[in-house]
């Protein structure tokens, strides 16, 4: 079983419109509801090419029901812990005459130390059922940034396999823990990571050797849209998607991370390369499939050819 | 048609050290009547439903709830649930409990919730909880089951 975690979920509404004009009566023509956050992604990508998967963190309110509901559908087992508060919602509005994108987003509810304790007695039962678990995302208000560690480090005690993907402070504190694979979120930090920009090939080689220092078996550091550096103890690899129409770059990271945690899980080890290019097709068929959509196992077998692999050391 | 096709994938359960307060707190927030009982390594050790909680602390509630008696017998209920608000799950839960695996077909399901006059089925996989089946699942999936709907147009011909 892969499990993900988020603790700050969302409903992302996205409300489409011909224009979208203020201090005026505007119609919508199209609604979604989707369930957002970065691990709930990881899950939804997991769950398209077929595995199992858990997704765990806080819910709250009707929109909390209503994204467990949604996982639930798409065949992903839920264990939130439901608080009182009501789960955010991010509103996104597509105005497609003057081709906008206005995203009002909501920090969500405030989580308090009941809550967190009883969040990790749940992780921690469920490390009992879990191969891999997936740490991922941004942290609600109150909660210390420490607690992937604390995570990372419960996970262990079960011999759970941990995937850290997060920004700043949260990361590096995380990185103590030796998660078997770590991915700084650079969107956040203005691709600052150790405090150095990474701009370039050279620095986000560096960047990932000294992630590797600090106990890692892979580091990912995605520097640009298409472009990623993979790290190991004695390899280092570039990984490039060939031009493709991208329709919907949200999760695609996360789908990235799914195909990682799918050949991870494996009981049979493959070769680096192939763990590479089919974590790279898994976010490839995720960036090529609207969000509302599901890709499927055939989606990403298609995109493995469009997957360049370069071995730099 | 499999119970893991019909189930509710929740596994939202409690530790048998969890007290009656906290437990009737998560069954509202959770929207649940009742609540698988897990220990330490997610494996299901009890069950408790609301229906056992007000059983334990007004044993002969069914026999009076009809009747006039059931308002003393309600203010009296608040004070036995406020009194033992601290006890723990494992004084209330039951022990003896039916499981059904996940691969297991629906008439399964059917028949030990029916035999066994209980409304939730605890869903398992490898020994794990990983779901839960209720009759009003398994009546939804019953209606909406094209396999059934396709053997019963062969039976018209």
């Amino acid at each position: 079983m892969i499990t993900t975690v988020t603790l700050n979920p969302a409903i992302d509404i996205t409300l489409e419109l011909n224009q979208f004009i203020l201090n005026e009566y505007n119609l919508v023509h199209q609604v979604s509801r989707i369930p957002g956050g970065k691990g709930i992604n990881v899950s939804k990508a997991v769950r398209a090419y077929g595995s199992d998967t858990m997704a765990l963190g806080f819910l709250g309110g009707n929109t909390g029901h209503l994204i467990a509901d949604k996982l639930r559908d798409y065949g992903i087992i839920t264990n939130f812990w439901h608080i009182e508060e009501e789960t955010r919602t991010n509103i996104i509005i597509v105005d497609h005459k003057n081709q906008t994108h206005t995203l009002l987003s909501d920090p969500g509810p405030k989580i308090c130390k009941r809550d967190l304790e009883h969040f990790k007695s749940i992780f921690s039962r469920v490390m009992s059922q879990s191969k891999i678990v997936v740490i991922s995302g941004s942290l609600p208000i109150d909660v210390d940034n420490d607690i992937y560690y604390q995570l990372i480090e419960l996970a262990h005690q079960k011999k759970v396999k941990a995937l850290l993907d997060a920004s700043g402070i949260v990361f590096e504190k995380g990185l103590e823990a030796k998660p078997i694979l770590a991915k700084p979120d650079l969107r956040a930090t203005g691709n600052r990571v150790f405090d150095k920009v990474i701009d370039d090939q050279e620095t986000a080689i560096k960047i990932a050797h000294e992630i590797i220092n600090r106990g890692v078996e892979i580091a990912v550091i995605s520097y640009q849209d298409t472009k990623d550096i993979i790290a190991t103890k004695e390899e280092v690899w570039l990984a490039e998607t060939i031009d493709q129409k991208v329709v919907n770059i949200i999760g695609t990271a996360e789908a990235m991370l799914a195909g990682f945690a799918i050949k991870l899980v494996q009981e049979e080890k493959e070769e680096t390369d192939k763990v590479i290019r089919f974590a790279m097709a898994c976010g490839l068929a995720s960036a090529l499939t609207e969000e509302e959509e599901f890709h499927t196992r055939e989606d990403i077998d298609r995109c493995l050819p469009y997957i360049k692999i370069t071995k730099l050391k | 048609m499999k119970v893991k096709d019909i189930m509710l994938r929740n596994t939202a359960s409690v530790l048998p050290e969890c007290n009656l307060e906290e437990v009737i707190k998560i069954m509202a927030l959770q929207r649940m009547n009742g609540i698988p009982v897990v220990d330490e390594n997610q494996k299901v050790v009890g069950f408790i439903s609301n229906h056992d909680i007000i059983k334990a602390l007004l044993p002969n509630y069914l026999g009076i709830i009809n009747s006039n008696t059931f308002i003393t017998e309600f203010i009296h209920l608040s004070k036995k649930l406020r009194e033992y608000a601290n006890h723990k799950v494992e004084e209330f839960m039951k022990r003896d409990i039916k499981t059904v695996n996940e691969d297991d077909n629906e008439v399964m399901a059917a028949d030990m919730l029916i035999r066994y006059r209980i409304h939730h089925l605890p869903v398992i996989r490898n020994g794990y909880l990983v779901g839960i089946v209720t009759m009003k699942d398994l009546l939804k999936a019953m209606l909406e089951n094209k396999e059934n709907q396709e053997n019963e147009k062969v039976e018209v011909k």
